[in-house]
């Protein structure tokens, strides 16, 4: 049963991943794939500050909401001058850059991470507590999202998605926009980093890898990019069923790669028969119109 | 002060071990140049291409000629399949850009868990030992490994230009990496030129895999890092210059050895990831030397012609 709750808790931190990138991918169409290195900035910013300066949990997942904020405005500033494909690679350069920084500090616990992040909530309640937290904190960021994305902000930030040089011709400023909405979701992320740190009690640079931005990429897409509830479908289906054969009781060694193969293989199956997502046939239209976009902009610029 | 013998070694060994760093590049660089796309998947052709070798040496211990066409084959043949059951999939659908790069990720990780799976994590050699002869030419030691790796490196760079330039083949490749519509228009096919590259790519791979296999440990996991290296030497090149890319390899290894004399080793990785978040950023079509030199006249000449970098991404 514990283990059950702690897969359920699990899923709960990938909602509010998944979601959180949906608003920077989905809906601010920015491709990037660093969102795993400001989990790491909070779940690494919420650990420190509870070792070291014994402050409260909240505190802590703020601090960390905080430090992953700064860090998206410093990724976006620099990176947001390159677009498409670029600003994916460009992404993926500053998150194993930053993991690399991690992973270099003592003060991060080099490659080994950190343990021993004080435990906040004890006795046989605090899976339970943390599923209630954790559960809530991801319907609260779905609403949250979906406030955003449904009211007059939302249509400007779709607006400045689908057609930018439109929405500068309209004196609105797309840079601002970018700016904000990487904020928002990746300060979310922090968040879920921080919740992560506290319940595990032990983070590793490891779990932020590239294998971690294909995953919540894929929990987004499969999911039904776009949409309010698809990536939370996605970090569903994509955390519950690869979990399904640790009832197998295979060695270790055999397990992680099991594991992984059931994932990468559940995500090209989807990939190549649910291309739309599993919520609303919307995203494919969408990509493949945004495609046509970009096809007449390129033709444009040629 | 570094003693000028010292540097000279690094110099040597640097340019030595870019050979493996050349040939992923060129697989990388001419695969985005022919088809457009980043293949990712190629970190996982590189695992499959050093176990096929591995297990023909050390499992069925056949001869090293065998073992290479084994790595080669199934490197190009993962390239192909890849290609004609999943690229061309994803373009008939016309999906978008983020579909190609999950496509090619995922793709990756599952080879490289399958991979994980059947050979573990323990880091393999194609030979039981790695020691080379040495020779010492003017007080620099040369390993037999480093002039193998050199000709190699410079004989199959020398064969895919002259096939680029010489052959109808190649320059069908060329005409399709121009335009590929056009190119099509003229009867030439793009998905045929596709897979010509997806084999060429494999055989470079095969070629790279060797060498690494050969030098030192190989993971199943080791071939990431290695198709980022390729990735910022393709970028540094510029894109659509394989053979600029191949000169960045070469340089981006010379930078990786010779930062040994300033910061820890541990820190090379971070050094690299620099380079590809500068590069992307600041040179989305690589460094044009020419155009940096002539920059002030041009920039008074015609400065409505100068566009932004997210100007420039599109459109190229």
């Amino acid at each position: 049963m514990e283990y059950i709750l702690t897969i359920m808790v699990l899923i709960a931190i990938f909602v509010i991943l998944s979601s959180s990138y949906n608003l920077v991918i989905g809906y601010g169409g920015l491709a990037t794939v660093a969102h795993p290195i400001f989990y790491a900035l909070g779940a690494y910013t919420s650990a420190l500050f509870a070792i070291h300066f014994g402050l409260p949990a909240v505190v802590c997942v703020l601090a960390g909401a905080m430090v992953a904020v700064a860090a998206s405005i410093l990724l976006a500033l620099s990176a947001l001058r390159v677009s498409g494909d670029y600003l994916l690679i460009a992404s993926l350069g500053f998150q194993l850059g930053l993991l690399q920084v991690i992973k270099n500090f003592e003060f991060t616990g080099g490659p080994g991470g950190i343990s021993a992040i004080p435990n906040t909530i004890t006795g046989p309640w605090r899976t339970p507590a943390y599923l209630l937290i954790c559960g809530g904190i991801a319907v609260l960021t779905v609403w949250l999202i979906a406030r955003i994305v449904h009211g007059p902000y939302g249509r400007a930030i779709k607006a400045m998605r689908d057609e930018e040089l439109a929405f500068s011709a309209l004196g609105r400023n797309p840079i601002t926009i970018k700016v904000v909405v990487f904020a928002i979701g990746c300060g979310i992320a922090g968040i879920a980093g921080g919740l992560y740190a506290f319940y595990f009690q032990y983070v590793s640079p490891d779990q932020f890898e590239v294998l971690q931005s294909a995953a919540m990429l894929t929990m987004v897409v499969l999911g039904g990019m776009g949409t309010t509830l698809g990536p939370a479908v996605g970090a569903v289906v994509l955390i519950a069923i690869p979990q399904a054969i640790t009832f197998l009781n295979l060695p270790p060694a055999v397990m992680a790669p099991v594991q992984g193969i059931i994932f990468t293989s559940l995500v090209l199956l989807f990939l190549f028969l649910r291309p739309s997502g599993l919520v609303g046939p919307l995203s494919r239209n969408r990509m493949a119109g945004r495609t046509a976009l970009q096809e007449q902009s390129e033709g444009a610029a040629e | 002060m570094t003693d000028p013998l010292v540097l000279l070694q690094i110099l040597w060994t640097g340019a030595a071990t870019s050979s493996i760093f050349v040939l992923l590049t060129i697989a990388f660089s001419l695969t985005h140049k022919v088809t457009g796309l980043w293949n990712f998947a190629q970190a996982g052709f590189m695992g499959i291409a050093f176990y096929a070798m591995f297990f023909v040496l050390s499992e069925l211990q056949l001869p090293l000629i065998v073992a290479l066409a084994a790595g080669a084959a199934s490197a190009a043949l993962a390239s192909v399949l890849t290609e004609i059951f999943g690229l061309d999939v994803l373009r008939a659908r016309k999906s978008g850009s983020l579909m190609f790069f999950i496509f090619t990720l995922i793709l990756a990780q599952l080879i490289i868990y399958v991979l994980t799976l059947l050979f573990g994590t323990e880091p393999r050699t194609l030979y039981k030992s790695i020691m080379w002869p040495v020779r010492i030419v003017g007080s620099i030691a040369i390993s037999n490994w480093d002039l193998q790796a050199v000709a190699i490196a410079i004989a199959m760079v020398t064969l895919l230009f002259l096939f680029l330039k010489t052959t109808r083949e190649g320059q069908f490749l060329v005409a399709v990496s121009d335009n590929a519509k056009l190119a099509e228009l003229y009867g030439i096919s793009a998905k045929r030129a596709y897979r010509v590259t997806a084999v060429i790519a494999g055989l470079f791979i095969c070629a790279a895999m060797y060498l690494a296999g050969t030098r030192g440990g190989v993971t199943p996991n080791s071939s990431f890092e290695l198709v980022l290296a390729a990735t910022i030497a393709t970028l540094l090149g510029g894109m659509g210059r394989v053979f600029i890319g191949a000169l960045a390899a070469v340089m981006l290894a010379l930078i990786q050895s010779f930062s040994v004399l300033v910061i820890s080793s541990r820190w090379q990785n971070l050094l690299l990831y620099g380079f590809l978040f500068v590069a992307i950023t600041l040179f989305p079509r690589g460094i044009n030397f020419r155009r940096l030199k002539s920059k002030p006249k041009a920039a008074a000449s015609a400065p409505a012609t100068v566009g932004k970098p997210a100007d420039v991404a599109q459109s190229t």
